[in-house]
């Protein structure tokens, strides 16, 4: 039995942020997300949330818990951790970042090691990058380094890379080429056209031997790998658009940091020969939206500190690390809070924790105050980006316990006032 | 309450050349954010005797918000961590003030102070790719004070190049009015048109008017056309504003004549003209070629323009002009972004730097206040710096003391490296400097004219209560850098020099009408080539209505 059926929705179950999901409703549940790979499935479930609102334990008022949260964080200006967790929209991670502002806050979130890494490496050198609809239109060579996105990205290859007969390749997928480099145990896509196998060791080395291929050089010692390089680099250059493409969320296994750096700059030197792109597969939940708000609020994509009053890039020194220092008195954690990283869960009982967004009421630490919200792009509606940074709306399909992106705005007023009177 | 609902500002000689008043000693009155010919006695005054009173500035090209911009921002963490801003301290009760960081490219909080606190009320973002505009709005959103609105790349869009190719004139327009609406943009922008999808597509550019795109029938000059006909059709009220190709190229002057003559009796606008008024060739190197350019616009009342000044320091280039960019990057190896933006544009991000030593900075910087200078109509001929791209928004009160100071200009240019000034108007002398009122049309008044917007540039009633007072100061850049007042929809922003009150600004948009019968066409395209939803495309929930079209 179906009530209704929502068309059109945007998923946050990946950063493929597919936006042609169908759900199908029944009593205020979703019964069938169609079109959704089984990541999205998983995401959506049935879209029942719990609602409650806590302070200590006990169930109370929005107001009551907003008055105590604002109480509580005031009380630790300066000394706070704001956490941007996943499944929030972008005008309530807009809220958040507001909230940091105001409270001289540390701002840290859900930025994996990898992901970190690799913007910093842009940061360094820049990028040639694409939005996903030129990989879909253009994209004549895929190299895929490191990584199946079938496992992480399941709709990546079907929606954007490999099969869609598109704009600029009327054969679809006839009029491509795969190439799957695989390093030590990950593995590549099944139909590669090519695939070369790298040992971790040799990884960096041979980035660099391909930058040296494209300056008519060749690097010594690589042995029998060297003609399957040179092999690469001329599919490389014959192609008319090259898109290499990498998790740069990183996969089960820890890659060498400078994989970023090096993919980063071969596929800046490829734009010469030829036209060249690198795609950076980037997890769901709206963790893009969350880099690109706090870079237009503060300057700086992640690892905010506004401990002095205005932002300072903190890469190096982030807010979970000085939490598990012990040098923070309060932290608001915002979104879903099973993201927030393991290590660091046991010192948030210890201080004065507010957490406000989906199951905040059954986060995995103890928190003084916990707002349950809806889930962004599920009972939220709003901005959610993709992990190309394109923006997409986010529709609530099913009724929100309460908005996040509402309670933060409260939650930021009752800051101000309290910074007002002091 | 944030502001008086009257005020009157008393005794300042005003500068409203929109009405013809030029300097006259007078009382401006607001009342509910708008001018009004006067208030009943009693209503609160601002004594601005011995000041200078002129309309808000508005800005008629500048680069402040969108995902390009963004882009930038990540790109130079080095510059923000220079920078820090603290939240301004705003009148008392005036409650949540950002903090934020400088650099070429600032946070948008502190960009909407900055900008209020030079006097400029009004600001239009110049190129948004549309599948970005609803981010754009986020980032407006965020840009306290100013109204601010942004126009759409259509140039190289694939939609568009496929109608041109077929012959569909009029279905292009229909396309451009139905992005303007589902984007909220307010003008077309077409920037090195057919150029981008050529350095897409691997063949690189397009450098002459009627090279072909691929082996299709759309030339530059097809673009042109098309979209400057789409613009003058649907009786927008800025006509399409146009970066021509081979920015940036020496002999680029001949490209950009036959541009405007290409548009010959049509309404265009020519934007950042600077970089499109080289003489000389790739073969012989640079010369100016402004004389040539500024001459052919002074005989031609339909077209307009923005100088788009270099001002020496450090720059970022940021620009939908990819193929300019990543030549920048092929002969700097600086660090450097290019997005291909799907079926629509492109993006390319660029540190660089105006150097007074460098004979080809010395010439850009030239090139650009000959424009000024031998300007016949400052209506037509307006204030920019292609912010921040030949040089930072902050900069315009340098700028301004250049067109009116003659001998700070002629200070400059005795530093500045000669090498390719021979035979430039400049170095030749040219004695002209600005009056106060030519400064209120490059810098409000003419701008707003060209814009369309009614309400704006001008101290006429009913206009909006955007106006900014200034101390007169020998030191015409002090006196421009901070403005003793400044009033935006009737509420006092800055007083006594300092930021006081940061209202939100509105979104000047538009939603010109259009033939439906282009969308069951535009759908197919959707589904067959698009990654987002035909119907997830418009951008929903903005809550300033769209400016109306007068039929």
């Amino acid at each position: 039995m179906t009530d209704r059926k929502v068309p059109h929705v945007t998923c946050l179950g990946c950063g493929c942020a597919c936006d042609d999901i169908i759900l199908s409703l029944c009593d205020d549940r979703i019964v069938h997300a169609e079109r959704a790979c089984q990541l999205g499935v998983a995401w959506f479930d049935d879209g029942r949330v719990p609602a409650r609102v806590q302070v200590g334990g006990r169930d109370c008022g929005l107001d009551e818990a907003l008055d105590a949260g604002a109480a509580l964080l005031h009380a630790a200006r300066g000394r706070a951790l704001v956490f941007l967790g996943d499944d929030i929209t972008s005008e309530a991670q807009r809220a958040t970042v507001e909230i940091a502002d105001h409270l001289h806050a540390v701002v840290d979130g859900v930025v994996s090691e990898p992901a970190a890494a690799g913007i910093l490496a842009g940061q360094r050198r820049g990028r040639a990058t694409c939005t996903l609809g030129e990989i879909r239109n253009r994209a004549d060579l895929l190299l895929f380094w490191g990584t199946d996105p079938d496992q992480r990205y399941p709709r990546y290859r079907s929606r954007y890379a490999l099969y869609p007969v598109a704009f600029h390749l009327p054969k679809g997928q006839r009029g491509r080429t795969v190439v799957s480099v695989t390093v030590g145990s990950d593995k590549g896509p099944a139909e590669a056209d090519l695939h070369i196998a790298l040992r971790p060791e040799d990884e960096v080395v041979a980035l660099s031997a391909l930058r040296a291929h494209l300056q008519g050089r060749e690097l010594g010692g690589l042995a029998t790998l060297s003609s399957q390089l040179q092999q690469l680099t001329s599919l490389l250059t014959k192609a008319k658009y090259v898109v290499i493409v990498h998790d740069g969320d990183g996969g089960d296994e820890r890659r060498s940091p400078e994989r970023a750096e090096g993919l980063i700059t071969l596929a800046q030197r490829l734009n010469g020969p030829t036209r060249a792109a690198l795609s950076t597969l980037r997890a769901g939940g709206n963790r893009s939206g969350a880099e690109v708000v706090l870079t237009w609020q503060t300057g700086f994509p992640f690892a905010v500190d506004f401990s002095r009053g205005s932002p300072r890039y903190r890469p190096d020194r982030r807010g979970t690390a000085q939490l598990e220092a012990g040098v923070l008195a309060a932290a608001l954690v915002v979104g879903e809070p099973a993201g927030f990283p393991a290590s660091a869960r046991d010192r948030l009982g210890r201080i004065s924790t507010v957490v406000v967004g989906p199951r905040a009421s059954e986060a995995p630490f103890t928190a003084k105050v916990a707002i349950d919200t809806g889930v962004a792009g599920i009972h939220e509606a709003g901005i959610g980006y993709r992990m190309d940074d394109l923006p997409l709306p986010l529709q609530a399909a099913l009724p929100s316990p309460r908005s996040a992106t509402d309670a933060l705005r409260r939650l930021a007023d009752r800051l101000v006032a309290a910074e007002a009177r002091r | 309450m944030s502001a008086p609902t009257r005020l009157r500002i008393v005794r300042g000689e005003v500068y409203d050349p929109a009405n013809g008043v030029n300097g006259e000693v007078r009382d401006v009155c607001i009342e509910d954010g708008r001018i009004v010919a006067d208030l009943p006695q009693g209503a609160p005054t601002l004594d601005a005797a011995g000041m200078v009173v002129m309309p808000g500035g508005v800005d008629i090209h500048s680069h402040i918000a969108g995902s390009s911009c963004n882009h930038a921002r990540r790109l130079f963490p080095e510059e923000h961590s220079a920078e820090p801003t603290m939240a301004p301290r705003l009148a008392s009760g005036e409650l949540g003030a950002r903090s934020g960081t400088g650099g070429t490219l600032p946070s948008t909080f502190t960009t909407g102070y900055r900008y209020a606190g030079l006097g400029y009320t009004t600001v239009f973002d110049a190129a948004v790719a549309p599948v970005m505009s609803r981010h754009t709005h986020q980032e407006l959103e965020d840009t306290p004070i100013v109204d601010s609105g942004f126009f759409v790349l259509l140039g190289n869009d694939e939609y568009l190049l496929r109608q041109i190719d077929s012959g569909e004139r009029d279905r292009a327009r229909d396309y451009a009015a139905w992005v303007l609406g589902a984007t909220g943009g307010y003008a077309i922008k077409i920037v090195n048109p057919g150029g981008i999808q050529a350095w897409k597509s691997g063949q690189r550019n397009l450098t002459g008017l009627d090279q072909q795109l691929g082996s299709s029938r759309v030339t530059p000059r097809a673009i042109l056309e098309t979209l400057t006909d789409a613009g003058n059709a649907l009786r927008l009220p800025h006509p399409v504003h146009i970066h021509c190709n081979n920015l940036g190229v020496p002999g680029n002057a001949a490209t950009t004549l036959e541009t405007m003559q290409a548009l010959d009796g049509r309404r265009a606008h020519f934007t950042h003209l600077q970089f499109h008024c080289y003489g000389g060739s790739p073969e012989i190197g640079w010369s100016s070629g402004a004389s040539r350019v500024i001459e052919y616009v002074n005989a031609n009342p339909m077209v307009s323009a923005d100088v788009g000044q270099v001002m020496f320091g450090p720059v970022t280039t940021v620009s939908a002009d990819g193929p300019h960019e990543y030549l920048l990057y092929a002969t700097s190896g600086r660090k450097w972004v290019n997005i291909d933006v799907e079926l629509e544009t492109g993006c390319g991000i660029l540190p660089y730097e105006f150097k007074e030593r460098s004979a080809v900075s010395a010439l850009q910087w030239a090139i650009g206040l000959e424009l000024f200078l031998l300007s016949a109509d400052p209506w037509r001929v307006v204030l920019s710096t292609d912010h921040p791209n030949g040089g930072s928004f902050l900069s315009y009160p340098a700028l301004i003391q250049l067109l009116m100071d003659r001998r700070a200009r002629e200070e400059q240019l005795k530093r500045v490296n000669p090498a390719l000034l021979a035979g430039s108007a400049l170095a030749d002398g040219l004695a002209r400097e600005y009056t106060l009122s030519e400064v209120a049309i490059v810098t409000r008044a003419g701008p707003a004219r060209l814009l369309g917007l009614r309400h704006k540039g001008h101290l006429g009633p009913g206009a909006d209560a955007d106006v900014t007072v200034y101390v007169r100061n020998h030191d015409i850049a002090k006196m421009f850098t901070h403005p003793r007042y400044v009033v935006k929809g009737g509420s006092l922003v800055v007083e006594e020099g300092q930021l006081r009150r940061a209202p939100a600004g509105r979104r000047l948009r538009l939603r010109p009408e259009y033939d439906d019968a282009l969308l069951p066409d535009l759908r197919h395209y959707f589904e067959e080539y698009s990654t987002v939803s035909f119907e997830n495309y418009p951008v929903q929930g903005i809550t300033d209505d769209p400016i109306p079209i007068p039929s």
